[in-house]
């Protein structure tokens, strides 16, 4: 029998959404799992053509310069208010122990292991992956893909392969350039309320950084520049319902990109641990 | 304008019981042609018909459930990919939105595909391949120019220079008048008809437009329910009294 309220009305059906809320997720797993198993057969097929006789060197170079030299400023700015704030912000906590003399090296292994190479891909899935996921999509609904297969060029050669390697290779450079600006900006940040030479602040920032804080977040940004051109390429590459669907592949894009980036963050973590590193 | 008479020759394209379903929605259900060296033959269906269907699974762009492809005596379906795209140089493909390249110019458009086959090597064989085809289309200033600065009609133009760069041997029309204001849809049939003579080429045009059929086609293959419904010239479609063919020609 159909409940009523007191003023008439049918209440809202909560029963029939709970009801259903099994098979919305039984959806939501299987969906996931979909999606997790389609983007692993496409890093299969780049794997498969990563490397080829006819690799688009032109291509590969134009996305390097796009994905890297393009990219450089509003990492350097990132870089820049980054290693300034968490200055200011730390000196009073270092201060209470009396240890403003250790804030450099604290600021500068911060940014080194975790801050620079984390908020850098970040930005880049942000700016690189959106814009690959909106430009393939679009290209994928106009028929450019198509008209570039007919025309006997493969498609996936010529526009995911030169992407994902051009992330690959410049994300990492670009970590290494956003390290440097957040270290200078730590400089300044420090001479704020001291007065520390360039020289004396190098020191104690170097001294204290090793080459294992530098080599395990050097190499987790290779899989963090994969993860933000394998997945960019992926939703573009495979958009569907017009343009409609290249809104939604830049935004997945950004979205599943990210969070890759921060599991990956989470396994580089445990296995530097494991490795002793940290 | 006439339509060209086509030198009788053994199939350039021959299709034998096409069949093509997309879930539960059968679109090609054996479908059959044949297209004959120097011919321009239409295939004429409604909207959602299947028609571009067809030409896609022709190239290969779409992967066929049953039936055969034959194009310049080549069994496309068996084909591996190296032997497919040297295939597909020999046959053009005019999309019906032009998909020209958004990111590059007119130039780097045409010269795209010559980069891929190595084809005019030479910077200024390139040059010179470039200016014949724009010349051919009627739009040799429009070098500089990205797509996003041509009007509908010019973008159509452009992909057809494009789709003749390559010298192909068949081209596939998808819907080219479609979206174009018939003075211009007037004028693309009729650089089509000077471009098949020019080059030499065989078409498969798709389309639903009966003024393209009147202008450019030798024969016409109305397509409907997955099949080939009726064949024949302007003249007989226009004169049958198959309420499927009359349907089309409701504003004539």
């Amino acid at each position: 029998m159909e409940r009523r309220m007191t003023n008439g009305t049918t209440p809202p059906d909560h029963d029939g959404y709970i009801a259903a809320m099994p098979s919305r997720s039984f959806l939501l797993v299987t969906g996931l799992l979909r999606d997790v198993g389609e983007l692993t057969a496409f890093a299969g097929r780049f794997f498969r053509q990563a490397v080829h006789a006819r690799f688009e060197w032109r291509e590969f170079m134009r996305q390097c310069f796009i994905n890297g030299t393009l990219t450089l400023p509003l990492v350097g700015i990132t870089a820049f208010i980054m290693g300034l704030v968490l200055t200011v912000q730390s000196r009073p906590t270092v201060e209470r122990f009396g240890a403003t003399s250790m804030l450099p090296a604290m600021v500068a292994i911060s940014v080194v292991r975790e801050i620079a190479p984390v908020i850098t891909a970040i930005i880049g899935a942000g700016k690189i992956g959106s814009s690959m996921g909106a430009e393939l999509g679009s290209m994928k609904v106009t028929e450019q893909i198509d008209a570039m297969e007919v025309s006997g060029t493969n498609p996936f050669r010529y526009l995911v392969v030169t992407r994902v390697w051009s992330t690959t290779l410049m994300i990492p450079v670009l970590v290494v350039l956003s390290d440097a600006i957040a270290i200078w900006a730590t400089w300044i940040g420090v001479n704020i309320k001291d007065d520390v030479s360039w020289d004396l602040f190098y020191r104690q920032v170097f001294e204290s950084l090793e080459f294992s804080d530098f080599l395990p977040a050097f190499i987790k940004c290779y899989f963090f520049g994969f993860a933000i051109g394998i997945v960019g390429c992926y939703r573009g590459y495979t958009t569907e319902k017009g343009t409609e669907g290249v809104g939604q592949a830049a935004h997945s894009a950004v979205v599943t990109g990210s969070l890759l980036i921060f599991i990956m963050d989470l396994v580089a973590v445990q296995v530097t641990d494991l490795l002793g590193l940290n | 304008m006439e339509a060209r008479s086509p030198a009788l020759d053994g199939p350039v394209v021959q299709v034998r019981g096409l069949r093509k379903a997309f879930g539960s929605n059968l679109v090609l259900n054996g479908f059959d042609l044949d297209l004959r060296r120097g011919e321009n033959l239409m295939v004429l269906g409604k909207s959602g018909s299947g028609k571009s269907v067809l030409i896609k699974c022709i190239v290969r762009l779409l992967q066929p459930d049953a039936g055969s492809i034959a194009v310049l005596g080549q069994d496309v379906l068996a084909l591996d990919q190296e032997a497919l795209d040297r295939l597909r140089v020999r046959i053009g493909f005019l999309f019906q939105s032009s998909a020209l390249y958004d990111s590059m110019t007119v130039q780097e458009n045409l010269e795209f595909p010559l980069r891929r086959h190595w084809i005019a090597r030479d910077p200024k064989e390139k040059e010179t391949l470039v200016e014949e085809v724009l010349s051919a289309v009627g739009l040799p200033q429009t070098r500089k120019l990205y797509p996003s600065e041509l009007s509908g009609g010019m973008k159509r133009r452009i992909g057809l220079a494009r789709t003749l760069i390559l010298k192909p041997e068949i081209v596939l029309y998808d819907e080219p008048t479609t979206g174009l204001d018939p003075v211009t849809g007037k004028e693309i049939v009729e650089l089509i008809l000077k471009l098949q003579t020019a080059y030499n080429t065989s078409s498969i045009i798709i389309s639903h437009d009966l003024n393209v059929a009147k202008l450019a086609a030798n024969r016409i293959i109305v397509l409907h329910e997955g099949r080939n419904h009726v064949e024949g010239g302007y003249d007989d479609l226009r004169a049958s009294t198959d309420p499927v063919v009359r349907s089309f020609f409701i504003f004539m």
